[in-house]
């Protein structure tokens, strides 16, 4: 069943109505967040989270230099909060979203508003922030337009396509058994199906000899997808808000929660449809499950009247390679560190058996406080990383530092890294199996590429460098959702004395957290007289117990002496004489068989 | 090295072979000792037969089975033991752990009768026709008649199937022509062992070979019993983390740490052949992850077999069981020995038979 074309496509056309708004204005949405039934894959009718009734959500559209307005009530049963993908929030860290980090979580029946400037240009996305939720739906496309688009004269018309793996359960439910003792080794979920635009099989109508500019966002859980345009060649112009030198590319792998830019040029004749093929990173899964397809198709129609084809069988898939690309603005590498940190990563078992993701031997657990308030609160102590909790992983950066993070792959896996507030230099990034970063790195990109997502390769390393330019509460994290979950994050708390200086949060804020019941001052464990008492913070579980414990050692010694008992008692009554009884016993025995035998 | 000798696949067969080379050799030093070529040759040779007899139907029907399992293999592509693994490993050695146990009293006991009441006994054993007694007696006397074949047969069928699933988990890391050598090895190594326990017996004093020798099978019999455990716990773990276990290898993962009482990352037994632990595991039920219900079932075996011990050692002084009133000497007999079909006429003569007895050893 082919999805109605208008249907699917009335969000995704942007034509130029905005362009002729020099002005700021300001852009106001009101978001009721609700259950909404849907089916995206034509498989499973399943509740996904909507908004005002509807999925798939709506496609926020700012012009650069708006002020954009967003009133969220929350009518469904979770807390939820929503985060802008890619935005810098510069002035408003309190609006990034994470729940329990720069705010305080929208409980079921709360309202909320998030209101700060869109200053920077480019293809985005926003989705909730709280506990692995925006699978569940709530997550959607957010354009940036730029009437300087240094591009704007080379394509007639942009497009939003979307990527997504999509599951058939709910998150609650597949959190749950993910982080269980009965997934020990952390297999995560393998999704059910794959998305373009929410939906499947969209034909998308085209015009012969034209330029589109297709604005792709993998808005994912967790796969990353192989995407290509039968036919065509792409022109990459944007990654990740980025413009680009334009590059040509016949395949883009795209990590959950990267954007790519690119133009395509339609052919001349309308002689025939092409294909364009979405399709998930199978390396991903732990096991494959049977009839998975991990293929999702469009279609790029120039004459409806001609049979769309079957996209061709690819034996391997041959990406275009991101390091490569160039910032169109050519800004130079930052090659004066100031501060450089390694984050290690791994996976690894806690005493409840679980599987977790380490930074540096620890994972993240929330906070008693969100980090934000802790900051704002502790005067002086800001500057202290302890105040922030054992668990978070957090590091102290001073204002305009050049950043260094060199992060070593310790797990067999893929991971896209992605770090709010800002986008990074890609340095360094080694190949599979390269083991961790030697410091050794030669022939340094001179103008490297920038993006807010990048991927890491199987026991491999990136190195990333950035300006902190930014006061605010920032997450680096891993945007496979189930590692959110698993704890593999990091917390960057960037000039807080500046913050507590210059950061205003409104009342509306601090509401949201008295309604839900958490607290707004004091250190990670909510302690308010001394910022340096960690007593009652949020930790993670222990280790797994290394070897013999107490009852152990017990129990190895009960047996022990259990089996010396019993040989005692087998020698005893071995050695023991014969009784008369036992001889008579004997004796019947054999007297017996021989009566049968008679 | 490697190329010839897969040195997993040695200790693999070494302790699977070990534990039935005991066994058998226990057995066979018993027959000699007990019987003798010189006492009872007749009845001698055959429960000797007996036993060869269950060592080689053992061999025969695993031989079969590890057809059908690698026919399985190549044919559907698929590990067909590999899902219920732990059920029949964990079923076998529960029938051997009783086996074991039950026979482990009898040899001992039968130990302190003298050698000529032991020939006739063995003799009564061997030769008893098919009882025409009831259903229940049939199957004893089955069990009775061929004692000295089940234990091998089980046991041969256990380490056998055990030693094939082993040795198909850590083979295909090797070529085919590293496998002969180590499992020849491995197979000499536990017959070894088996033929110095036999040797060793001809030395001292029969009743001291034997104590040692059962002490040696309760620790083996305790050892299955707790693994037995551990092969229905391993089951249903690997059912709730829908996978095998054991490719976690040792570490976390492999073991339900809720029910665990101690875990070293080392040490086990089961991985690569186990080398030396798995020796230590077959002898003495060793594993490097213990969980409430092997420890329990491990010490509750024993704790069994102490309290059987002892009551049998208050019967056979006193007439009666403890913690009953004193009864009838013939209703105790009734209880104890289920075939009850012989007559009390027959009864008055064992009586007076057992009088006869008393008297003679006191010559």
């Amino acid at each position: 069943m082919a999805p109605s074309i208008r249907a699917c496509l009335a969000p995704v056309f942007i034509t130029s109505i905005f362009a002729n708004l020099i002005h700021a204005a300001t852009v106001t949405y009101d978001f009721n967040i609700t259950w909404v039934q849907a089916n995206p894959d034509t498989a499973f009718e399943r509740k996904v989270i909507g908004i005002n009734g509807q999925w798939p959500i709506p496609t926020i559209t700012v012009n650069l230099g708006d002020r954009l307005v967003i009133n969220v009530n929350n009518q469904i049963d979770q807390d939820t909060s929503l985060h802008f993908h890619g935005l810098f929030q510069k002035g408003t860290t309190h609006m990034d979203g994470p729940d329990g980090v720069t705010q305080c979580p929208i409980i079921p029946g709360s309202s909320f508003t998030y209101n700060f400037t869109v200053d920077q240009p480019g293809t985005y996305w926003y989705h909730s922030h709280s506990k692995g939720q925006y699978p569940d739906g709530l997550r959607g496309p957010f354009i940036v337009l730029d009437p300087e688009n240094p591009f704007v004269d080379q394509f007639d018309e942009e497009l939003v396509l979307t990527f997504s793996d999509w599951y058939h359960d709910q998150m609650p439910k597949l959190l749950a058994d993910f982080m269980s003792v009965t997934n020990p080794t952390g297999a995560e979920p393998v999704p059910n199906s794959a998305l373009m635009n929410d939906t499947q099989n969209l034909t998308i109508p085209v015009q012969p000899g034209k330029t589109y500019m297709f604005r792709m966002i993998n808005m994912g859980a967790f796969a990353a997808q192989y995407v290509w345009f039968e036919g065509h060649t792409m022109r990459i112009v944007e990654v990740d808000g980025v413009y680009t030198e334009p590059t040509e590319a016949d395949m883009i792998y795209m990590t959950a929660a990267q954007r790519y830019s690119v133009l395509v040029t339609t052919k001349n004749d309308t002689s025939a449809n092409f294909a364009i093929v979405g399709s998930m990173d199978q390396d991903l899964f732990d096991a494959i499950p049977e009839g998975l397809n991990p293929n999702v198709t469009s279609y790029l129609l120039y004459n409806e009247s001609k049979e769309l084809p079957t996209p061709a069988f690819v034996d391997e898939f041959d990406p275009f390679d991101d390091m490569t690309l160039a910032p169109e603005d050519g800004l130079d590498l930052f090659d004066n560190v100031d501060y450089s940190f390694n984050l290690d990563l791994k996976m690894d078992n806690l005493g409840d058996g679980a599987n977790y993701a380490f930074f540096n031997d620890i994972t993240y657990v929330h906070t008693k406080v969100p980090t934000l308030f802790t900051a704002l609160s502790s005067g002086k102590d800001a500057e202290n990383v302890a105040i922030y909790g054992s668990n978070t992983n957090s590091f102290v950066l001073n204002k305009n530092d050049i950043v260094e993070i060199v992060l070593n792959n310790n797990d067999p896996g893929k991971h896209p890294f992605h770090l709010h507030g800002h986008n990074f230099q890609l340095v360094v990034r080694s190949e599979d199996e390269a083991g961790a970063y030697g410091n050794n790195a030669t022939g340094l990109p001179r103008k490297p590429m920038r993006r807010d997502t990048v991927l890491v390769r199987p026991n491999g390393h990136i190195v990333l460098r950035f300006k902190a330019d930014n006061p605010g509460i920032w997450l680096f994290h891993c945007h496979i959702e189930w590692h959110v979950a698993s704890g593999l994050i990091a917390t960057m708390i960037e000039a807080p004395r500046e913050l507590q200086e210059t950061l205003h949060v409104p009342e509306d804020h601090y509401a949201a957290c008295r309604a839900a019941g958490v607290p707004t001052e004091g250190n990670a464990a909510g302690n308010t007289v001394d910022f340096l008492d960690l007593t009652g913070e949020n930790k993670s579980p222990d280790l797994l117990p290394a070897g013999f414990t107490a009852k152990g050692i017990v129990a190895l010694v009960f047996s022990v002496l259990a089996a010396f008992l019993g040989m005692a008692v087998i020698a005893w009554y071995g050695a023991a004489p014969i009784t008369s009884g036992e001889l008579a016993a004997s004796q019947r025995r054999v007297e017996e068989s021989s009566v049968v035998e008679k | 090295m490697v190329n010839v000798f897969a040195v997993p696949v040695f200790f693999i067969c070494f302790r699977e072979c070990l534990e039935t080379a005991i066994i058998v050799s226990i057995l066979l030093a018993f027959l000699k000792q007990t019987l003798g070529p010189d006492r009872d040759p007749i009845v001698y040779k055959k429960l000797v037969r007996q036993v060869w007899y269950g060592v080689l139907a053992g061999v025969f029907i695993v031989a079969v089975v590890v057809a059908g399992m690698i026919g399985a293999f190549y044919g559907m592509g698929r590990n067909t033991f590999g899902n219920t693994e732990n059920i029949w490993e964990g079923v076998f050695g529960l029938i051997a752990c009783i086996i074991i146990t039950l026979m482990g009293a009898a040899l001992l006991r039968v130990a302190k009768l003298q050698d000529k009441w032991r020939v006739k006994l063995a003799r009564a054993l061997a030769t008893k026709d098919e009882p025409k007694a009831s259903s229940g007696g049939y199957l004893k006397r089955l069990m009775e008649k061929y004692a000295m074949f089940w234990l091998p047969f089980i046991t041969v069928l256990r380490e056998g199937l055990e030693a094939a699933v082993f040795i198909g988990g850590v083979g295909l890391a090797f070529p085919a022509n590293a496998f002969p050598l180590p499992v020849v090895c491995g197979v000499l190594a536990g017959v070894l062992v088996g033929w110095l326990i036999y040797r060793g017996a001809s030395f001292g004093s029969m009743q001291i070979f034997l104590i040692i020798s059962t002490c040696f099978l309760y620790l083996v019999a305790a050892g299955l019993f707790s693994k037995a455990v551990g092969n229905f716990e391993a089951d249903k773990w690997n059912r709730a983390i829908g996978g095998d276990a054991a490719e976690t290898g040792s570490g976390p993962g492999s073991y339900d740490i809720r029910q665990s009482v101690w875990h070293v990352n080392c040490c086990n037994p089961e991985l690569n052949g186990g080398g030396g632990w798995g020796v230590f595991n077959s002898l003495f039920g060793w594993t490097n992850s213990a969980t409430y219900g092997t420890v329990i079932s491990y010490n509750l075996y024993w704790l069994v077999v102490i309290v059987a011990f002892v009551t049998m050692r208050y019967r056979e002084t006193t007439g009666r069981w403890p913690l009953l009133r004193t009864k009838n000497r013939d209703e105790v007999h009734r209880d104890s020995e289920s075939n009850s079909t012989h007559s009390e006429q027959a009864k008055k003569d064992i009586g007076e038979k057992t009088s006869a007895n008393v008297r003679e050893i006191r010559d």
